[in-house]
């Protein structure tokens, strides 16, 4: 056996590492270090007052953090309505959009008449830009010259304040965000029943199993893991959701709409609240973490048997 | 290496030379930004005044950069500047904007600029007061100059007035609930304001002025957001939609307003004179144009009011120009704010041409005379008063935004109490400024 040239040896060790040199340092200067940032600044609180430009923000500890619970802060009383909005706008995509996207996938999967444009029907909002969407229900929903109202005031109704009753802003958000994605979820269920042989149906029902016992014992656990993935995309899209809401009522009518990304962004511009907008930030990241952490033990749990 | 790759290497190099050779020349760049919260064809209007001052100034270049809406613009300039970036030298933002922006350092006032010209005293009496009162700051400095102003204005269709018998529109508000009331059908809504959606304050203001109380004062430190005159002009605005049911409850949204008053579906809106063009030139019936009614504080015009709006033209420098980009950059703002330009920005959007002699320039003199609603909207400014600007600006408007939605929509039944809760979180930001 040669031994290898020192000069060699360097190379090949290094080799490795310059391959992943140029990812690393992209994923430092994108991601590590504005994380590290958004932690460090959720603790400080920019100076404030007159002639506080350029002046260093002063360390607060977890300030800002109790200020966003306190609902008698101007700040802690629109996070706590975003933070429960948000929580009701995910669970309901979920709890909602995600069998619906089922129901169609099961309806379009078998053959019938004009099935390609039923699916591209279901499919085709989710093709659309998310703002182009948002924008044309905001004409639906408008009050006094919107569509909604039109063929509710045919029926005798006289027609509902969509976007600015606040009793009905986030239900009118949660309706296009379901119209949006019901058909994107769709996409992976259909690719989900693909994959489930055609057989063991004709089996089941030699053995005389109704159509809901085979829906109940064989679709739905041989589609776990696609409605496990589903239901992680879903929730954590409803975390990213901020398009929407600028077309659809800005947060509606005392932020009875807002959602939390939404909320950050809307508090941006002002220097004197980047501490909450970073401690919100890290609340929001801490959310999705964590639930998308929980799905991930799932998985492998799933996996391991 | 590959040839493509190599050609498009070398195309790219050469691109820089160009771009760099250009950049070389001695023209003086200036960027100025702007926004449009009325849908006319502002890129097109802006290109052309750009023209018109290049080839007036040699040597001086201006690349005019849409940013989309105000808010868009302060977000884009401040978010450019906390950045580290360079920001625009010249940009049309909010006349409010002033402490936001001043607060900071990122602005520079007018006042040197006209204490050195020879007839500055001249050039500034010209603006209309109640368009300057949001540019100067509470020492007496002028910061920002009036470029694209506002107000609101009560639009009435008057064929459906005199249908109903009514000759003239109301001047108080009786009368304007009355008239209002007698119009209203289940197919048409009596009177629209758009409080609904986001931004509440302007038209809420209007009201506040009407009963006698502006929320803002000359002091950046001090807001009058509690008082019985502020409570009682926002129970008055969430009558409208309850126990008047002249229109919805919570208000109307800001941009379905003129669309449902054009297409007949409303008798009577609150809007901006910055869309007079667009509904003169888009009603097939008689547009009448008034002043807001009168609140209770007296017929005697101090019951009128309403706040000023709009944009101004704001100058930025870090301390980092050149004498000669900033002499560039005052001669671009003093081309926008000259007569013949006001004249023609009035005349082709609607905006109050914010200095008297332009309105004695054409095409705007004869566009008032054609139109009498024009000399409504400019004579309506006797009466106008401040815009709400504070220190922590955003903050404090938010805040009052925030509260008066949910007294509006009925969220907070009682008003008083929502307007002291909030009246106190306002002085404890205002306090740090003290």
């Amino acid at each position: 056996m040669r031994a290898q040239s020192p000069r060699h040896s360097f190379f090949s060790h290094l080799q490795p590492y310059l391959l992943i040199a140029p990812t690393l340092i992209l994923v430092l200067m994108f991601n590590v270090l504005p994380a590290i940032k958004t932690v460090t600044d959720s603790l400080h609180r920019p100076a404030r007052g007159l002639n506080a430009a350029g002046k260093a923000p002063d360390y607060v500890g977890l300030q800002n953090f109790q200020d966003l619970f306190d609902e008698s802060h101007y700040m802690g009383a629109r996070f706590r309505r975003a933070f429960r909005n948000t929580i009701v706008f995910a669970l309901a995509t979920v709890v909602i959009g995600v069998p619906l996207g089922l129901l169609l996938a099961l309806l379009l999967n078998h053959k019938q008449p004009l099935r390609g444009l039923w699916r591209f029907a279901v499919f085709y909002p989710s093709l659309l830009p998310l703002i182009g969407a948002a924008s044309i229900w905001s004409f639906i929903f408008s009050d006094s010259i919107g569509l909604a109202n039109a063929v509710l005031k045919s029926l005798g109704h006289p027609g509902l304040n969509w976007l600015g009753d606040r009793n009905l802003a986030l239900l009118s958000v949660i309706i296009v965000n379901i119209w949006k994605q019901a058909g994107y979820f769709m996409i992976f269920f259909l690719a989900g029943l693909q994959h489930i042989p055609r057989d063991i149906y004709e089996s089941a029902s030699l053995d005389g199993a109704s159509d809901l016992q085979q829906f109940a014992s064989l679709t739905l656990p041989l589609l776990r893991r696609t409605l496990l993935f589903v239901i992680v995309i879903s929730f954590i899209f409803a975390f990213q959701t901020v398009e929407q809401l600028q077309a659809l009522g800005e947060g509606g009518p005392n932020d009875s709409a807002n959602l939390l990304l939404y909320l950050i962004f809307q508090n941006i511009s002002e220097r004197r609240n980047w501490g909450y907008v970073n401690a919100m930030t890290i609340v929001l990241i801490g959310v999705v973490l964590t639930f998308t952490i929980a799905n991930f033990l799932l998985f492998e749990r799933d996996e391991g048997n | 290496m590959n040839h493509q790759i190599r050609v498009m290497i070398l195309f790219t190099l050469l691109a820089l030379f160009v771009s760099g050779a250009a950049l070389a020349h001695d023209d003086i760049v200036i960027d100025f930004y702007f926004p449009s919260a009325t849908a006319n064809d502002a890129e097109g209007i802006f290109q052309r005044y750009a023209d018109m001052f290049q080839e007036e100034n040699p040597g001086i270049t201006i690349n005019s950069v849409f940013s989309g809406s105000y808010t868009d613009t302060r977000n884009t300039i401040l978010t450019e500047l906390q950045g580290g970036g360079a920001g625009p030298d010249v940009a049309v933002m909010l006349s409010i904007d002033l402490y936001s922006f001043a607060e900071e350092g990122y602005i520079v006032p007018a006042q040197t600029f006209i204490d050195a010209m020879a007839d500055g005293g001249a050039y500034i009496s010209d603006f209309f007061p109640a368009l300057m009162a949001n540019g100067i700051d509470e020492m007496g400095t002028v910061w920002s100059i009036p470029f694209q102003r506002s107000t609101p204005i009560l639009y009435y269709n008057a064929d459906l007035l005199a249908e109903a018998g009514y000759d003239s529109p109301p001047t108080n508000n009786a009368e304007l609930v009355e008239i209002a009331q007698a119009l209203t059908t289940d197919e048409r809504d009596g009177l629209l304001v758009p409080v609904a959606g986001g931004f509440p304050i302007w038209m809420y203001q209007s009201f506040a002025i009407a009963y006698g109380q502006n929320i803002v004062s000359d002091d950046p430190t001090k807001v009058y957001f509690n008082t019985p005159e502020a409570v009682a002009a926002v129970e008055f605005v969430r009558s409208l939609g309850t126990d008047l049911g002249v229109g919805p409850a919570g208000g109307a949204a800001w941009g379905d307003t003129p669309v449902a008053f054009l297409a007949g579906q409303a008798a009577m809106i609150y809007h901006t004179t910055g869309n007079l063009s667009r509904i003169l030139d888009g009603a097939d019936f008689e547009v009448g144009v008034w002043y807001l009614p009168s609140g209770p504080a007296g017929e005697d015009g101090t019951g009128y009011g309403s706040p000023t709006g709009g944009g101004n033209l704001y100058i930025f420098d870090d301390g980092s120009k050149s004498k000669e980009e900033l002499d560039a950059i005052w001669k671009w703002v003093l081309f926008l704010s000259s007569p013949e330009i006001q004249s023609d920005w009035g005349a082709t959007t609607g905006y109050i041409a914010s200095n008297a002699t332009a309105w004695e320039t054409e095409p705007l003199a004869s566009r008032a005379m054609e139109y009498a609603q024009y000399g409504v909207a400019r004579d309506q400014l006797q009466h106008a008063d401040k815009e709400f600007s504070s220190y922590a600006t955003i903050t404090i408007q938010g805040i009052i935004n925030k509260t008066l939605e949910s007294i509006l929509t009925g969220e907070s039944e009682d008003a008083q109490a929502a307007m002291d809760a909030a009246q106190a979180q306002i002085d404890g930001i205002l306090a740090e400024y003290k």
